[in-house]
């Protein structure tokens, strides 16, 4: 409704500015100049606010819309795509890059792969961690666990787990290895086995490995890694834990920044899915 | 037709000639701009943040005495309480939500009313939390640079150090033998078990992190036995029960991690630092323009 109210707007806009046009050409001296001044001063300044009214419009429609539903409608999509990579620009390229690839040495993820940590990638969930966090100190983000540091005394300030010796942390590491074909020593992935559920690793990543992205628990199976997949990267997050952050945006950006960054974002997804 | 009156006709022209100043052309720009404005100034008015009057802005669904209940909150309750995309829930399970939101806020809204931010533990707590929590927020919204994240990991080198590891023995000396001449025998290469020592069964598990190692010898053996070489054996030390010599195998002293792999730790610890450092500033400046009056056998 409110679209098609600032669209005729526009258009109305528009005929008054032929009307003044065609006036100014076929009239007397005095009356073109009348005509001019009237295009100027009104027809002009109203074409303008008529646009910016109807940006606001296709706006206020992006943020009223099924979130999912964006980036399949054109209109909504251009300007929330529009108005959202400036807004990624400003805010998440820091961490995330200029073209959203990630940065492994920050956690950062790798927006363009489709993979998410939390959730299923839609722009609704998208919008809800730029607006809440991750681990930011909004209880409405998700904050429910982190990667234990299992070389440290107490390895889990929340919960109590046990710390693993050496020995145990290399078992652990060939067993992860074992699930995507690179481990090197089979007795070690036996004994990783029971290291797997006496450290209690199994809670978030599950006994299959898989992961649980309703906390955010990513799954050790696919070539996907956060923080790489080396040997020794596995190694040095089970030793010294991981928790990664993002910043919540709730008291920065308004919600049609949140929205069009959301949708922005997972544009970023949908563009490799298109290519692929 | 009347033929127009010459004389009008000329006023009329005269209003628009822009060359010549005509106090009736002025005074009506005047209205103009004045109306074009006060329009601008109704319209930002009624729609901007803070002023929510008379119509729903389109980034919520509902305002509940003008508090607004975010669409995007709407639909986050919805997908979680029906585990479907929100496009296949119906008007009665988002109307269902929706209205339990309203009763929630208007619950809320009653018990502020009725003072029971004051009153209940819980909804004391979670203001504490949240009001920390706001600082937080704030301060890790504005990433530091990289410069400043390095100067934080030169100043404190130490964190990001890997953990110590030892492999070692803890022998316990039999009453009957010289403790002393133990030592000298192990030192110059003697077996412990041709000397008759036995194990403590503390530290039997081969390489262990530094921090266990303690937690398994005590601070007190652990303070001897971190100085200890590899292939080192301690002099005797007389515990409660019986001596005790340690034999330090291999001593894996803490290496530092590169900037590049504890980056990560680095800005999460920064961060950490920089949100302790506004919530001691904003404990002091509540504490300065508060009006606190403690009575005077408790100053």
């Amino acid at each position: 409704m409110y679209v098609t109210v600032r669209r005729w707007t526009v258009r109305a806009g528009l005929a008054i500015a032929v009307a003044m046009a065609l006036l100014s050409i076929t009239a007397g001296p005095a009356k073109r100049r009348m005509a001019l001044s009237a295009l100027v001063l009104l027809v002009i300044p109203a074409g303008l606010t008529g646009a910016a009214l109807w940006r606001s419009g296709v706006q206020a429609s992006v943020l009223r819309a099924d979130p999912e539903a964006i980036l399949s409608d054109p209109a909504l999509r251009s300007v929330a795509l529009t108005n959202g990579e400036h807004v990624f620009a400003q805010h998440c390229a820091s961490c995330h890059g200029a073209t959203g690839k990630g940065d492994r040495t920050l956690g950062a993820s790798d927006l363009t792969d489709g993979e998410t940590l939390y959730g299923i990638g839609s722009v609704a969930q998208i919008e809800d961690i730029a607006r809440y966090g991750i681990r930011a100190g909004n209880k409405h983000g998700w904050n429910l666990a982190v990667m234990p540091a299992y070389a440290r005394k107490v390895p889990d300030a929340a919960e109590a787990l046990p710390p693993q010796s050496p020995a145990q942390i290399e078992d652990l590491t060939q067993y992860i290895l074992a699930f995507t074909n690179r481990a090197t020593d089979a007795a070690a992935v036996r004994r990783g086995l029971a290291a797997y559920t006496k450290a209690g690793c199994w809670d978030c990543h599950g006994r299959d490995l898989g992961g649980d992205p309703a906390i955010g628990a990513p799954n050790l199976t696919d070539s996907v890694w956060l923080y790489g997949g080396r040997p020794e990267d596995i190694r040095r997050t089970l030793e010294r834990g991981r928790a990664g952050t993002s910043p919540a945006f709730a008291r920065v950006l308004t919600a049609a920044e949140l929205r069009n960054v959301a949708v922005y974002t997972a544009s970023l997804a949908h563009r490799r899915q298109d290519r692929t | 037709m009347t033929e127009q009156d010459p004389s009008q006709a000329h006023r009329a022209t005269a209003t628009w000639d822009i060359h010549q100043p005509v106090a009736r052309r002025s005074l009506l720009l005047a209205a103009l701009a004045a109306l074009i404005g006060l329009c601008i100034a109704g319209y930002g008015l009624f729609t901007a943040q803070g002023t929510r009057t008379a119509v729903v802005p389109a980034e919520d669904a509902a305002l509940v005495n003008t508090v607004p209940i975010l669409r995007a909150d709407l639909i986050a309750q919805i997908t979680a309480l029906y585990n479907v995309p929100f496009a296949q829930t119906s008007p009665a399970q988002r109307q269902k939500v929706l209205d339990d939101m309203i009763r929630e806020e208007l619950y809320v809204q009653r018990g502020i009313e009725m003072g029971l931010s004051n009153d209940d533990i819980d909804v004391r707590q979670a203001l504490v939390q949240a009001t920390e929590g706001q600082i937080a927020q704030d301060a890790m919204t504005s990433k530091p640079s990289e410069d400043e994240l390095r100067a934080w990991y030169t100043n404190h080198a130490a964190r990001y150090a890997s953990e110590g590891l030892v492999t070692l023995h803890e022998w316990r000396v039999p009453s009957t033998m010289d403790p002393h001449g133990a030592v000298a025998k192990l030192r110059g290469g003697a077996s412990p078990a041709s000397l008759g020592l036995t194990t403590t069964g503390r530290v039997d598990d081969g390489e262990e992190f530094a921090f266990a190692a303690e937690q398994h010898l005590g601070s007190a053996i652990f303070a001897i036995a971190r100085t200890l070489q590899n292939g080192a054996v301690s002099d005797p030390i007389a515990m409660p029960d019986g001596i005790h010599i340690v034999q330090m195998v291999r001593n894996t002293r803490p290496v530092p991690t590169p900037y590049a792999a504890a980056r990560d730790q680095v800005l999460a610890d920064f961060l950490a630092d920089k949100v302790a450092r506004l919530q001691a500033g904003n404990q002091r400046f509540l504490k300065k323009r508060a009006d606190i009056k403690i009575a005077a056998d408790l100053r």
